[in-house]
């Protein structure tokens, strides 16, 4: 049969691209005879371009080809025969990424919610909902929990994270309701809670919601309370404020037990809060034990430089206390032992083994 | 800037023969030279509708391609990862199109393009037609098409 350059192969030329689909992907395509699914590339002209599938991300890479791959189509010409259509050098590799949200929280600085603050809107700058999702290099199952993860309300469209301390009030004002009103904390009607934080405390109804829902799953109006993730907000929200002055372990776990409240103080647990605090024992007395705040979230997603800051921090680390300070830069602890064995230096003493900077940072 | 791909693998285009459509698509088919296909032409649409040469794939373990006195002998070949053909998608669809002197879809699409930009994936191919060999000169060449 004839091979022939289409008839519009000049004014054709360039406008097909190779894409190499993972089988996952592969896989969607495939099924979707009737029901589309969302693909998207996303980016700014300054990003490595992504592309996203309805719930995950992939970055682009393009691979160059010493050999050219010809696309032929079927020649609409009565004799048959099949047309060159474009010829390519190049097909682009998809490689699963991680969702690109840490972008987010240098956007919104300075858009955080507090209590009160409701005259402060008109002058403040937006960033809507919609903004940000198509600014965001993240599909958008990705994006949602991103924003569930980071505790940012979406008030009137627009993204406002909510503030550390007014978040642990209004969770510290839920729990006591759920006691007082005598509601199962398996099942408390959203609205009744909704209604009361609004009525006596002037808490607006959409940011109570969104509480609600980022801490269990409503169903059919019915609040399933997540005890680990309020008890730790919770926690955190304590803990917070020792950052530069320690609090003695004791009286932070005595604290911390009456702010949740009876019902819930068996869930209370130092390990709820790990990855978030540094534990300080002072001259072998187990009583002088304190605790300062220091979030993993607040280090370098750069791996050397988070190394060399944890180094700073302290000059040696047990391995199960440094772990909880990785767990956010690696995928899972396969990867994490990777990055141990390329930044820090094993030692073996007769307390077990410790890791040290492999450079020294210091000097 | 959000480009939008949508999938599109069952149109209406005239189907490749039977021989071709073995190959798991019948619309599209995905060639693959060592080298590429270089014409001397003043303008590049002088080549537009030329014959190249002629392929020959009815004995699926040896697919030929005849170009002038060169015969090149190939074989079809199973792609590592499914590749899907992306086309992009033009204001008024199709050929017909008027082309935009100035338009040179390499490289970053220019803002002002943006509105119709987009990409259909119009195939997922798995196997191809490779010619990796050298060519060998034909030189009874007999004039029968």
């Amino acid at each position: 049969m004839d091979l022939k350059f289409s008839p519009s192969s000049s004014q054709e030329a360039g406008s097909f691209r190779l894409l190499e689909l993972p089988p996952e992907l592969c896989k969607l395509i495939e099924s979707s005879v009737d029901n589309t699914p969302y693909l998207s590339i996303k980016g700014h002209a300054s990003e490595d371009a992504v592309l996203c599938t309805a719930d995950k991300t992939y970055s682009l890479r393009s691979v160059v080809l010493s050999n050219t791959v010809i696309v032929a189509t079927a020649s609409k010409d009565a004799g048959g025969g099949v047309d060159i259509r474009d010829q390519l050098h190049e097909i682009i590799e998809l490689v699963p990424a991680v969702p690109k949200l840490h972008k987010l929280t240098g956007l919104l600085r300075g858009l955080e919610y507090d209590e009160g603050d409701e005259d402060r809107v008109l002058q403040m700058s937006h960033y809507s909902y919609e903004q940000a999702r198509n600014e965001t290099q993240a599909s958008e199952a990705e994006f949602n929990q991103g924003l569930k993860d980071r505790r940012i309300l979406v008030l009137d469209g627009q993204l406002r994270p909510i503030t550390p301390a007014h978040l642990s009030t209004i969770l510290e004002l839920l729990l006591n309701y759920l006691v007082s009103l005598g509601l199962s904390h398996q099942a408390a009607p959203v609205e009744e809670l909704v209604s009361t934080l609004a009525d006596e405390h002037e808490i607006p109804r959409q940011v109570t919601e969104q509480v609600v829902a980022w801490f269990g799953d409503v169903n059919e109006g019915l609040w399933s309370m997540d005890a680990n993730a309020v008890t730790t907000e919770i926690g955190l929200g304590i803990l917070r404020h020792h950052k530069h002055e320690p609090i003695s372990n004791a009286v932070f776990m005595a604290r911390w037990k009456k702010t949740v409240g009876d019902s819930f103080e068996a869930v209370v647990q130092l390990s709820l809060l790990s990855g978030n605090y540094l534990r300080n024992t002072s001259l072998a007395s187990d009583f002088d034990e304190t605790l300062t705040y220091f979030p993993s979230s607040g280090l370098p997603i750069e791996p050397a430089a988070r190394f060399a800051e944890l180094f700073l921090t302290r000059p040696r680390w047990k391995s199960e206390e440094i772990e909880p300070f990785l767990s956010d830069i690696a995928i899972n602890s396969k990867e994490r032992d990777k990055l141990l064995l390329k930044y820090a230096r094993a030692l073996t003493g007769p307390e077990g083994v410790w890791y040290t900077a492999r450079v020294s940072f210091n000097n | 800037m959000i480009v939008p791909i949508s999938v599109s693998t069952k149109n209406d285009n005239p189907t490749l023969p039977p021989s071709l459509a073995r190959l798991g698509n019948d619309e599209l088919c995905l060639i693959e030279l060592q080298g590429s296909l270089d014409v001397e032409c003043n303008e590049s649409c002088d080549r537009d509708g030329r014959l190249v040469g002629k392929l020959n794939v009815d004995n699926p373990d040896k697919p030929t391609l005849l170009i002038g006195h060169h015969l090149l002998e190939g074989k079809i070949a199973n792609l590592p990862k499914p590749l899907g053909v992306l086309q992009r998608n033009t204001g008024s669809q199709d050929s017909e199109v008027v082309p935009d002197a100035q338009e040179k879809p390499r490289g970053e699409p220019r803002a002002d393009l943006n509105v119709s930009t987009g990409w259909t994936i119009k195939a997922v191919v798995k196997k191809k037609i490779v010619f990796s060999k050298r060519p060998m000169p034909i030189t009874n060449l007999n004039r029968k098409p």
